[in-house]
């Protein structure tokens, strides 16, 4: 039982002051195993906030962050799932389907988290599962303002991912569930 | 917390009067700390004089009523045994002299002699020094005192012909008890489980008994030790398989070219995310579950470091320390109200201890669940002293402790009034540990046992005799204390001298019983 939050473009302090205090209360040390962000923080604050939630910290650089050093896409392994990690600004086009497969087919990995269309979604193709965490503090994008503030947080359990959904939607916070599981012979 | 004596194995008096002149720099005590050792020397002026007659009593077959006959027996000159514990080498022998008994034989399960005669000095079980540190396979004098071993022979055999009874009789075994259990043979054992009221005195009912409490024990185990996410998803389980079956369906449906599409997302029953705080939020439960359940492990880890039934490398201390773990998070998971609180693995200790080195093998086998049950039939008398909101009350710690102080004050006034108001040492900085942990970390292990006999056989629960056997500790130090300043009788409380004559110190409690007027 692994959980994962993956969060990201926050761009704090450019466009968002803050995490909403509703997410902030929830996000307590000591409950998450691992944080995978797909960046756009942008500042150092930002990186060691997330760094006391939880020491193990992945990162990839948005077109927006102040620091260089973050790799551009990265993967790694937690339980039987193999997780990539892109920001998404360098998939053209944003957001789409079947670009990010590509992505996907190219790194490998079961499930692609990716972001920078600052909306969630959760996609599901032949080659594994795409998740875009949205923003976690509802800052508008490159191509919308009307963004609510979201995030996610994965269960991950030997074959089975439980994914929770925390939206911010109208000054309340919705939790939705995802389920999927992974075939060992083949991927979802 | 334990004490931990770094002597040499120097065996004789003189290295004790040294350490313990390491505690009360200030004033020479050499014939002191004899005195101490040697009840019948002790010339405390302004003692009471009961307490003083006592005092004169003849060393060996000591003839003080029923009860203390254990050994005051001059202490004798050899000891090459001594050097058996590393941390409890500075015991005089006269204090284990009645260990010299019958039956020394490693407390591990082994078929042991069943019955215990009155056996001649020389005891068989010399050989086995294999286990250095355990506690109860020290080895005792040989030339100690005959008289001693046939004293615990005799008392030996008092108690299993008690408890060989048909109906048990309680007052009896209490009686019985209160003066020293032997500790061979699982008497030990037994006379607990049944002073703690966890066997019934109907010998006939003890399978069945131990039979429902022992399954009922694995069902606690079974409900409170499963990883509680599988309670999660199996609740919800049914849920997602009922989803996945019918979007399968559908799927099917859909699934004709590539299984593409969003996700479907799915309601949560109210709250229960892994982020939830609220109350009754089974992720919320389970995260401040694994916050006690960490300072469970941490605090068994920690138990008796020194002992090596506890805290070894092989299998059988881990499988120990697992039991006490099992054993503490039963209990916090009863008792919502008080949790764990550090100090009940202490407390905890001795039972298991005892319990799983019965030498009859189904005994040792069901040791946790019999232990549980004896647990939390002793902690519910001392669990006040646990709570900290009632710290203040009538019930808590605070008062217990003024209990004492009262009690030292009808004893021994001077003394009191020496501690209480002259050096200004508050009975809360020594008392508390003493209280809380019903002496188990003031002296060594074995001797904790056999206080811990005295303070079981006390039908009413073992505060009373507990508050008794403190003061009967502060007043067999009281020429140290009168003549020491703050720091000096502070240190000399915190760290109490494990030399201390055990069966003297009981006998002093007991004297104070007799004098007691309330």
């Amino acid at each position: 039982m692994v959980l994962v939050l993956a969060i990201g473009d926050l761009h704090i302090p450019h466009r968002a002051p803050d995490l909403p205090a509703k997410f902030k209360s929830m996000l307590v040390p000591g409950k998450i195993q691992h944080i995978i962000c797909t960046g756009n923080l942008c500042i150092k604050e930002v990186h060691d906030y997330l760094k006391s939630l939880c020491p193990s910290l992945h990162i990839t650089r948005g077109e927006y962050d102040e620091d260089a050093r973050y790799p551009e896409t990265k993967t790694l392994t937690i339980g039987q799932f193999k997780l990539g990690l892109c920001h998404g600004h360098q998939v053209v086009p944003w957001g789409d389907l079947d670009s990010l497969a590509m992505l996907q087919r190219q790194l490998d990995v079961d499930i692609l988290v990716s972001g920078h269309t600052h909306q969630f979604k959760a996609y599901k193709h032949e080659a594994g599962v795409v998740i875009n965490p949205g923003s976690a503090t509802g800052a508008y994008s490159s191509i919308t303002y009307d963004v609510n503030p979201s995030f996610v947080l994965m269960d991950i359990d030997g074959l089975r991912v439980v994914v929770y959904v925390y939206e911010l939607i109208d000054g309340e916070v919705k939790v939705d569930k995802i389920d999927f599981k992974k075939t060992s012979t083949a991927t979802i | 917390m334990t004490q931990t004596r770094s002597n040499s194995s120097k065996p004789a008096i003189i290295s004790e009067e040294q350490q313990t002149n390491t505690h009360t720099n200030t004033y020479t005590e050499s014939s002191e700390t004899l005195a101490e050792k040697e009840p019948e020397l002790m010339v405390k002026k302004r003692v009471p004089d009961w307490l003083n007659n006592s005092m004169l009593s003849s060393p060996a077959p000591v003839v003080s009523p029923p009860s203390k006959s254990r050994s005051q027996s001059p202490p004798p000159p050899s000891s090459s045994h001594h050097d058996l514990l590393g941390s409890y080498t500075s015991k005089s022998s006269s204090v284990y002299s009645y260990n010299s008994s019958t039956v020394i034989q490693p407390p591990v399960p082994i078929p042991p002699p069943t019955f215990i005669r009155p056996e001649p000095p020389t005891k068989p079980a010399r050989t086995p020094r294999t286990d250095f540190r355990d506690p109860l396979t020290r080895i005792s004098d040989s030339d100690n005192d005959i008289s001693s071993s046939v004293e615990d022979a005799s008392r030996q055999t008092n108690l299993i012909q008690a408890l060989s009874r048909k109906i048990i009789n309680m007052r009896e075994l209490r009686r019985l008890a209160s003066e020293g259990i032997p500790d061979g043979a699982g008497i030990r054992s037994t006379v607990w489980k049944l002073l703690l009221a966890y066997l019934p005195c109907d010998k006939a009912l003890w399978s069945s008994e131990l039979a429902k409490k022992r399954s009922q024990y694995n069902q606690f185990k079974e409900d409170f030790l499963m990883n509680p996410l599988l309670k999660v998803s199996v609740a919800s389980q049914s849920e997602i398989t009922r989803k996945l079956e019918d979007s399968a369906s559908l799927q099917n449906g859909e699934n004709t070219s590539a299984g593409k599409g969003l996700l479907p997302r799915s309601e949560i029953p109210h709250g229960e995310h892994p982020l939830s705080l609220g109350k009754t939020s089974v992720w919320n439960q389970f995260f401040q579950d694994t916050e006690i359940i960490d300072q469970i492990d941490r605090d068994v880890k920690r138990t008796h470091p020194d002992i090596d039934f506890f805290c070894g490398d092989s299998a059988s201390s881990k499988a120990n320390q697992d039991s006490l773990r099992n054993i503490l998070i039963v209990y916090a998971k009863l008792n919502p109200g008080i949790r764990y609180v550090q100090g009940m693995n202490e407390i905890l200790a001795p039972l298991f201890y005892v319990f799983k080195n019965d030498p009859d093998e189904d005994y040792s086998r069901n040791a946790e669940a019999d232990t549980f049950f004896c647990f939390v039939e002793l902690l519910s008398g001392i669990r006040d002293n646990f709570v900290q909101q009632l710290d203040n009350s009538v019930v808590g710690i605070r008062s217990t402790i003024l209990k004492l102080s009262l009690l030292l004050k009808e004893h021994d006034e001077e003394l009191w009034r020496h501690l209480d108001i002259t050096t200004k040492v508050n009975p809360q900085f020594y008392a508390f540990r003493w209280i809380t942990l019903l002496l188990t970390q003031e002296f060594i292990f074995t001797d904790s046992l056999h206080i811990w006999d005295t303070l079981l056989s006390d039908p009413e629960g073992p505060q009373e005799t507990l508050l008794r056997v403190c003061c009967a500790m502060l007043i067999l130090v009281r020429r140290r204390l009168l003549a020491g300043d703050f720091t000096a009788n502070l240190k000399l409380l915190q760290s109490y001298p494990s030399t201390t004559n055990i069966s003297h110190l009981l006998y002093v409690a007991n004297k104070l019983r007799s004098h007691h007027h309330s």
